[in-house]
């Protein structure tokens, strides 16, 4: 085979998801008969999918370095309470620093303990998952925080999730900035070369210098802010959120990132393959919901992808990598 | 214990080691070693497997601090070990088993823990351009292949490359010492005699070049002085002249237990 193709699908493992996407919503399309690529679906499917591609890209930084957060989903809820439930009291803008204070501290607490104390990621972050969804539930003990009109005036709010921009949410605003910042420090900056050398080889990088703790611990305080932020945008822009906020979309995050093209095992990530991963998710979640097929069967359906996506992608890996 | 010659004595060594041990949990993978090494010398690190001298190599290089005892370099005591502190003091290792992330480009490889920068609005960016260029030019004057491109993963490399790029990168990052541990791994008999040139040519410009093997007839044509452990302990250490290759040979094969060339091990 030729050795470019190898070399381009090496170099650009997101090319499949990309192309996946344009194949799979002209499907959608056809079949929804126009439906499924209307406007007002295409701004729903827009602001769900920034918010869950913003969760996927810290997930994605995280995975740079070999190592996993699950504990996205509940950052994320405890960002959007914090957010709603001070806002009225304290101002929209207080309320997002000190959401985002929430995600710096979550992030901080798995860095400790998987930078520094070298602890296996999956069991301190499946810890951290749990206990914020405990602290998410116990504050709310059954009851949800809304907006309040006047917040909702509020300049603060309305660019964190609450506005519009030509009809599209600014959560899709936020997403592409926080691609683009992503993007050019993972793949232009000597900190985004440590971070994907640390995934590659943690030993060989500390032998040359790197402070692998140092790396490992920046990605998850990235991550816990960046879930957060997600969680903030999303309560903005739906207005109220409970003690379940941001349940199991630690998964979908996780999924985004594997169908984006990145690899679990680290060193290898691409963050615009993991938007158009968030955006095939959310586009069939959108899909199904039209056909009027019922919720459950959405997490069915990205099982199924998920792991048609990791055959997919060793076998790609294993073409590309040949020779 | 013996000691290199006159001349050497009367320096100050570079790097100094005294009374180091190291021990991973109950394992004591290094008991109460002290070494010297000079600038200027090739000092050949020989020993059995397990015997202690990457052990001893991963602390000259930061990776690892020692359990007790102190190691000096130029004269000033080292208090925190990393190898980025290692590096900055001018020592380049290549080590056996690490060195390389695969799925970094072989310019990333080159350049990685020391990336050149340039600001723009006063923001760190990497020079991709000096980094493509100047791992081009190394990996062409060490004779890689010509279809090598510096911007695919390194990867691709068979395992004689790797370690050819590794001793590449060495030399050229060359400052005050250079380690080579087992640098003769993966390579074909005319590289390896490259190699065993390289670093007499190093010691030649004034490095100090410390040689690990297996292979005490290899490096007793080259070095100037033979350091033989066994079982973590320093058991042997002369000058190349003081001892032929296959009387120190017996001395390693007998496990350091040769009757009076070295303390008695437990």
């Amino acid at each position: 085979m030729n050795p470019s193709i190898r070399s381009s699908v090496r170099r650009h493992p997101e090319g499949i998801t990309i192309g996946l996407v344009i194949l799979i919503s002209v499907a959608f399309a056809v079949i929804t008969q126009g439906g499924w690529l209307s406007i007002g679906n295409l701004q729903s499917i827009s602001q769900v999918t920034a918010v869950l591609a913003i969760m996927a890209f810290g997930e994605a930084m995280v995975i740079a370095t070999g190592e996993i957060d699950i504990s996205v989903g509940s950052v994320s809820g405890i960002g959007a309470l914090t957010f709603l439930g001070l806002a009225p009291v304290v101002g929209s803008g207080l309320a997002l620093l000190a959401a985002i204070v929430c995600g710096v501290f979550i992030g901080t607490l798995n860095g400790i303990f998987v930078a520094l104390l070298g602890l296996p990621s999956l069991l301190v972050t499946l810890g951290t998952l749990f206990l914020f969804q405990g602290i998410g539930y116990a504050v709310t003990s059954g009851f949800s925080f809304a907006a309040t009109d006047a917040v909702r005036q509020e300049f603060i709010y309305n660019t964190v999730g609450g506005g519009y921009i030509a009809g599209v949410n600014v959560a899709a605003i936020w997403a592409l900035i926080v691609l683009v910042v992503l993007q050019l420090i993972v793949f232009e900056t000597p900190i985004g070369n440590r971070i994907l050398a640390v995934g590659g080889d943690a030993g060989s990088s500390f032998s040359r210098g790197v402070s692998v703790t140092k790396i490992k611990f920046g990605v998850y305080v990235v991550s816990g802010v960046l879930a957060a932020f997600a969680g903030v945008l999303d309560a903005a822009s739906i207005g109220y959120a409970d003690g379940s906020f941001g349940a199991t979309m630690e998964l979908s995050a996780i999924a985004a990132a594997v169908l984006g093209g990145c690899h679990l095992t680290g060193g290898r990530i691409s963050l615009l393959g993991t938007l158009f991963g968030a955006f095939m998710l959310r586009g069939i979640q959108s899909f199904l919901i039209l056909l009027a097929v019922e919720p459950q069967w959405y997490i069915l359906v990205v099982g199924l992808i998920v792991v048609l996506a990791s055959v997919a992608d060793r076998t790609l890996t294993r073409f590309a990598t040949k020779g | 214990m013996r000691t290199t010659d006159g001349a050497a004595d009367s320096r100050q060594p570079l790097i100094s080691i005294k009374n180091v041990s190291l021990s991973y949990g109950n394992f004591k993978a290094l008991t109460d070693v002290s070494v010297d090494f000079f600038q200027g010398e090739l000092v050949g690190l020989v020993g059995d497997n397990g015997a202690g001298k990457t052990t001893l190599i991963r602390i000259i290089s930061g990776i690892n601090p020692p359990t007790s005892g102190e190691v000096y370099f130029d004269g000033e005591k080292i208090t925190k070990f990393h190898p980025k502190k290692a590096m900055d003091l001018g020592l380049e290792c290549i080590q056996q088993s690490i060195g390389i992330c695969d799925n970094l480009s072989v310019g990333r490889n080159y350049f990685l823990g020391r990336e050149p920068v340039k600001r723009v609005l006063g923001l760190p960016f990497l020079d991709k351009k000096k980094i493509r260029e100047a791992s081009a030019k190394v990996v062409h004057d060490f004779g890689l292949r010509d279809t090598v491109d510096v911007d695919d993963e390194i990867a691709l490399l068979s395992g004689g490359e790797k370690q050819t790029f590794k001793i590449a990168r060495a030399v050229t990052f060359r400052n005050r010492v250079i380690i080579m541990d087992e640098p003769t791994n993966h390579l074909s008999v005319r590289e390896r005699a490259h190699v065993n040139e390289l670093a007499v040519q190093l010691k030649q410009q004034g490095l100090l070049v410390i040689y690990i093997t297996h292979d005490i007839f290899q490096i007793h044509r080259i070095a100037d002085r033979i350091v033989i452990m066994e079982n973590g302990r320093k058991v042997t250490d002369v000058p190349r002249d003081a001892m032929s290759a296959d009387a120190l040979e017996g001395i390693i094969r007998d496990g350091g237990r040769a009757p009076s060339k070295g303390p008695k091990v437990a």
